[in-house]
């Protein structure tokens, strides 16, 4: 946490700087929220903050990007499916029509004593609320002989952007008959079905361009989400391309060395082509120097997305250790929404209304082979516990598949103008 | 899409009409709603993909179809888990909601 110098030296530096009004302000009456991360739980919480209170909140949006690649779909895009330029979103419509003050700028500290959120321009925000949806960062040494200064040679690709287009760049000069190798990570991760759609998508791509291509998982999981109808898949699109080494021959015992580009499975070494390494993950920094986190995520409460150590500082999505939500957008859009009616409500006396969460996480294994796992939730003392669910059936005729598919294009439609606006 | 299913839900479910579809709460409503544009999008003329716009029903049939898909008689898993917690109350309120929301 910062203390007092290193505030009054960001208000300092901070003078004149930014184009933006909220920076400074003090004493204009209107209750300020500051949230930190435009993605899928912070800009849906700005939006909805804003919107709904109709002028009532003075609403700040910390995002580094002026452009949001949405990580879903991103599967889609190296199987051939989709557009990059498709996935990119970027935040008028919250300033222009609704109002919230984006600054594309880093938080770097948060001193919860003082309720202000440093940024790395020098400006200082002052919060009544602060909401921290920052996503995830990499657990350091997870993978040994990988850290992020080598994610050129072995992408992750699990923040998209620029290290997806590398990915499909290197998929694509891939030698003939080469190894497209993945390193899966442990439990709890963003997105439990992403890494096996992933193989699903590369394996589509490759199946076209390199038919007789090699895909290597290996895996520190026992079992995986959607197992089944990955599997069946796999097994009915891809016979024979992927093989996958789990814990019990040594998927967890996993090192690589980017320059020989090798991958050493409890000592048995595999030269290999291209190499996506996807290592534990944890709450994105910010929330550790807010100091609201417990191990690598940060608990909190589920009636409200409250940190369990203060209850003016709200933690979204991934970053957040919330009970049973799977780490999607999806759940992170649910629960902003949650959060934003409970904010305004202490903000502003406006209803307040009970929890309810839902998730649904669609993946594409082939062309319109589409399958789903879904959820709905609600808020216990202890947790976001589920209710009830539902997932894709093995043996499924292809127009339920197809259906399947076709919804999923609906709700990203739906999300992402539910996050950014119309 | 959305013509194959105007055909039959209503009908089907007509002796079910229930009386509180006119006076939802729509503040209760618009909360509700916001589970529900995650899929649905708002501020469209157009349906995308596999996800009818659901805006500008009257609230009697809006209800309606909501209890197709909680009874089963209309078949889509998603549907189904999101209207298996919707009570009466919730029915009203969000009918009331998108009987006015573009
Ligand atoms: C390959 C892949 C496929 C996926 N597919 C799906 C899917 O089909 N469906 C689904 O629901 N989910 C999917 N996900 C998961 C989904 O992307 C995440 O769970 C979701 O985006 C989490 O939302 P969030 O708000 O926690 O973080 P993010 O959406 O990652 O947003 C975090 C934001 O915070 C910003 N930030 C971080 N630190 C700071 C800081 N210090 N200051 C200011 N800003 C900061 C970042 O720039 C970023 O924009 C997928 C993920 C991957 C990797
Ligand atoms: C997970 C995505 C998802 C969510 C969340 C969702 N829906 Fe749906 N909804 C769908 C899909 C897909 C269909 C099309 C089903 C079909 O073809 O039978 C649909 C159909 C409908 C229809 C029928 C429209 C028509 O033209 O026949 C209504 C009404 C509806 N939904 C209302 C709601 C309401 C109200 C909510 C929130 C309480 C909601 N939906 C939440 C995916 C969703």
């Amino acid at each position: 946490m910062t203390n007092r110098r290193t505030v009054l030296r960001g208000l300092a530096a901070a003078g004149g700087l930014l184009a933006a009004p909220a920076v400074l302000a003090d004493g204009h009456g209107k209750p300020r929220v500051v949230v930190i991360g435009g993605g899928s739980g912070g800009a849906t919480a700005a939006r909805y903050l804003a919107k709904d209170s109709g002028g009532a909140l003075d609403v700040t949006l910390v995002e580094p990007s002026r452009t949001y690649f949405t990580c879903y779909f991103s599967n889609l895009y190296l199987g051939g499916f989709q557009d990059m330029k498709d996935l990119g979103h970027t935040y008028g419509t919250l300033a222009g029509a609704h109002g919230v003050n984006v600054v594309h700028d880093w938080a770097v500290d948060v001193d919860r004593d003082a309720k202000t959120v440093a940024l790395a321009g020098g400006a200082v925000l002052p919060y009544d609320k602060l909401i921290l949806s920052p996503g995830i960062d990499f657990v350091d040494g997870a993978v040994p002989g990988w850290d992020v200064s080598k994610q050129n040679k072995m992408p992750h690709a699990y923040k998209a952007g620029s290290q997806t287009e590398l990915l499909k760049a290197q998929l694509e000069a891939m030698p003939e008959g080469g190894t497209f190798a993945m390193v899966a990570p442990p439990n709890p991760y963003r997105c439990p079905p992403g890494p096996y759609e992933r193989v699903s998508m590369v394996a589509h791509m490759l199946k076209a361009r390199n038919p007789t291509a090699k895909i290597l998982i290996v895996d520190p999981k026992e079992k995986f989400s959607k197992q089944g109808l990955f599997e069946e898949g796999w097994q009915a699109h891809y016979a024979g391309m992927i093989d996958r080494i789990g814990p019990d021959f040594g998927g967890d015992a996993v090192s690589v060395d980017p320059e020989a580009m090798t991958v050493d499975i409890d000592g048995s070494v595999e030269q290999v082509d291209v190499c996506n390494v996807i290592p534990a993950m944890k709450a994105g920094r910010i929330a550790d120097m807010a100091g609201v986190t417990d191990g690598r995520w940060a608990p909190v409460n589920a009636a409200d997305m409250s940190s369990k150590v203060d209850a003016d500082v709200y933690v979204l999505g991934d970053a957040a250790q919330q009970g049973d939500m799977p780490k999607s957008g999806f759940s992170a859009n649910s629960q902003a929404k949650v959060c934003a009616n409970a904010v305004r409500g202490a903000l502003t006396g406006s209803r307040v209304f009970p929890a309810r969460f839902s998730n649904t996480c669609w993946s594409l294994i082939s062309t319109e082979d589409g399958v789903k796992v879904g959820a709905t939730y609600e808020a216990t003392p202890e947790k976001i516990a589920k209710v009830d669910g539902f997932i894709s059936q093995t043996g499924e005729d292809s127009a339920l598949r197809k259906a399947t598919y076709e919804e999923s294009l609906g709700w990203y439609a739906g999300i992402v103008s539910d996050m950014f606006g119309v | 899409m959305i013509r194959r299913v105007l055909g039959f839900s209503p009908v089907v479910a007509a002796g079910l009409v229930s009386v509180a579809a006119a006076e939802g709460d729509v503040a209760y409503g618009e909360y509700l709603a916001s589970e529900c544009t995650t899929c649905h999008l708002l501020g469209a003329t157009e349906a995308t993909g596999g996800v009818p716009l659901i805006t500008g029903w009257d609230a009697e049939t809006f209800v309606l179809i909501l209890k197709d898909f909680k009874t089963g008689v209309r078949d889509n898993a998603a549907m189904e888990l999101v209207t298996a917690r919707l009570g009466e109350e919730e029915m009203a309120a969000l009918a009331a909601y998108f009987a006015q929301a573009e």
